[in-house]
């Protein structure tokens, strides 16, 4: 396998790896402030990709129709969040998520009900020939996917570190209690980082549509991947969720050039199944002190 | 077993003999096919806790070894289901044993891993299963020179084995290992403490469920006669978690019937004889919505101490603070 051959795979494996990266950010920061895992998820993805797509098709600018797609997904998280997990807040965290389970449900019926059972296609970010990189040829996509996780990751870092619902949403994932003792109005932080799961996932979808096409039914699987990367990276950990994401992307097209592409889909499920049962605290994280 | 038991039971046996046609008897006996499947997740899930959104695997399993055996290799139907039975009996175990480990979301989410690796390898182990196109010829079930292959005796034959099924869990949660379960779906340490082999428990849970899962799965390819990757996606087995959280938690009947009402939903058509073909399609394609919206309304209702009826248990613990 010759060299250029070989950046191929790393770049197509950086792709699916940015994805994976903002999906696990999804997760990881909904685990943090509450402890569900939100099997929404997945549905976030699905419709930033066919929110743009009807967009586009309506006429609206791309860049427009991303912004928009990433606003509108946004408010469907802060929607689910207040609506359908809130009231049942007292309930243990498996009904909470067997709650976000038929969330996921009305979110894939209702993009099957608005925008067709078809497949949909979204136009490039940028018009172009691909791009050579150091000898291997890279779609324009590309850049944008990982130039927009890149993007998406620092201004969450500045939002966690810097700003005060950054800090709220860092009380939050230590204790509820200690966090409204001190005066955090935890509903709304909770809210906040449904929100932001949303406009993450959106982006995801968004930004990759492009490439893979998009349709009502892509959510499950990415969001199981996405959840695997988050678990990869240490669930509830940010930097986890990146470094996670983009190493399941790279083991995923390695496993694709160097064994088969048959069962390309199964390696991060694999690789999910392994982490769970043999490091549940995930590769960077640190011992949870309790089982899972 | 109660005299409303028994005369439920007679009811449901006279149904082929009371002039059902063809196509009714045929959703009726999905109906049978998916009372087994959902009666294995009552007794994991409902009883001894432990959420599995991976049945459909298991169903799939069942079905594609019972019809490779049959129609490839040509066994005898009562070898293929032993063969799928077993199969799925130690793909049960074997999802299991390492599942021990895991509580909660993440045995739901490790579990829902499980069935997306069956689904792609359903779709590219093309050898055993045929890919996408599916398995088709499979053969009717028989024994010697008798063969079933009268949607009547299908029938007969998917929901006396049913039956059986549900005697033999109404017994198991009636004795030893039913009052065990129940008792580490309360509380795990006080469980253990209690004397119960909490790890066991939960093993064996799991296999029976697979096994009942992979039992349907053969029973299912016998009576249909073409299987393909879709039926054993992750839609049945969210379809089936809804089922029995639906019919509620230390109940079998509860999950049965909700998940017979689930099945029915979708073949409406059959069901009421004056309904058009567009009414019943619109149905049909709204049925995970109202699927979704009932589960999420249902589960809000409790957790605001809504309650049909009465359920023993302690509250589980709050998750969201």
């Amino acid at each position: 396998m010759s060299t250029a051959d070989l950046l191929q795979f790393v770049a197509s494996g950086l792709q699916n790896g940015a994805i994976y990266a903002l999906m696990a950010l999804g997760f990881t920061l909904v685990f943090a402030s509450t402890g569900v895992i939100n099997f929404a998820q997945g549905e976030f993805f699905m419709l930033g990709g066919m929110l743009v797509a009807a967009e586009v098709a309506a006429g609206v600018p791309l860049g427009l129709a991303v912004a928009g797609a990433v606003a509108a997904t946004a408010a469907v998280g802060a929607l689910i969040e207040r609506f359908a997990l809130r009231p049942a807040r007292a309930s243990g965290a498996l009904t909470l998520i067997i709650i976000t389970i038929g969330c996921s449900m009305l979110l894939k019926s209702a993009a099957r009900h608005l925008f067709g059972p078809d497949e949909r296609a979204v136009p490039a970010f940028s018009e172009g020939e691909p791009v050579a990189v150091a000898g291997a040829m890279v779609q324009r996509q590309v850049l944008w996917v990982v130039g927009l996780t890149l993007l998406a990751a620092v201004a969450l870092t500045v939002l966690y570190r810097w700003t005060k619902l950054g800090l709220a949403m860092r009380a939050c994932s230590v204790s509820h209690d200690a966090a409204r003792i001190v005066g955090i109005d935890t509903a709304r932080v909770v809210m906040a980082s449904f929100a932001l799961a949303g406009a993450l996932g959106a982006l995801a979808g968004a930004v990759v549509a492009p490439v893979t096409q998009t349709a009502y039914d892509v959510g499950a699987r990415m969001g199981l991947k996405g959840f695997a990367a988050a678990v990869l990276g240490g669930l509830g950990d940010p930097v986890g969720a990146i470094v996670g994401g983009v190493v399941l992307g790279l083991l995923e097209s390695g496993a694709v050039a160097f064994v088969s592409g048959t069962y390309k889909d199964a390696v991060a499920l694999v690789v999910l199944l392994l982490v769970l049962v043999l490091r549940p605290q995930g590769i960077v994280g640190r011992h949870l002190g309790e089982k899972l | 077993m109660t005299s409303v038991q028994v005369v439920a039971a007679v009811a449901v046996l006279a149904v082929p003999f009371l002039g059902a046609d063809r196509y009714l008897l045929k959703v009726l006996t999905f109906v049978g096919v998916n009372t087994l499947i959902v009666l294995g997740l009552a007794l994991l899930f409902g009883y001894a806790g432990q959420v599995s959104l991976g049945h459909a695997a298991f169903f799939g399993i069942g079905a594609y070894t019972s019809a490779y055996l049959s129609s490839a290799l040509g066994l005898p139907w009562l070898v293929a289901v032993a063969a799928a039975v077993g199969l799925t009996a130690c793909a049960g175990w074997a999802v299991a044993v390492p599942g021990l480990r895991l509580k909660g979301h993440y045995l739901a989410m490790a579990t829902l891993g499980f069935n997306e690796i069956m689904s792609v390898a359903f779709v590219e182990a093309r050898r055993f299963t045929g890919g996408n196109d599916g398995l088709g010829g499979v053969p009717f079930p028989s024994i010697g020179p008798y063969e079933l292959d009268t949607p009547a005796s299908l029938y007969l034959l998917v929901w006396g084995v049913a039956l059986v099924a549900l005697v033999g869990a109404a017994n198991i949660v009636k004795s030893r290992p039913g009052r065990a379960m129940r008792a580490l779906h309360c509380t795990e340490p006080g469980a253990s403490a209690c004397g119960i082999d909490v790890s066991s428990v939960k093993v064996r849970a799991f296999t029976l469920s697979a096994a009942l899962a992979g039992l349907a799965g053969s029973l299912y390819a016998h009576t249909v006669g073409f299987i393909s990757p879709t039926t054993f996606g992750l839609d049945l087995s969210i379809l089936l978690v809804a089922a029995v959280v639906l019919g509620g938690r230390e109940s079998l009947a509860g999950p049965v019937v909700a998940m017979a009402a689930l099945t029915l939903l979708q073949y409406l058509g059959a069901l009421v004889p004056g309904l058009s073909r567009q009414a019943a399609e619109a149905v049909q394609d709204w049925v995970p919505d109202i699927v979704g919206l009932t589960v999420v309304g249902v589960l809000i209702a409790r957790s605001r101490g809504f309650r049909l009826r009465g359920r023993r248990g302690v509250p589980e613990r709050g998750g969201q603070g």
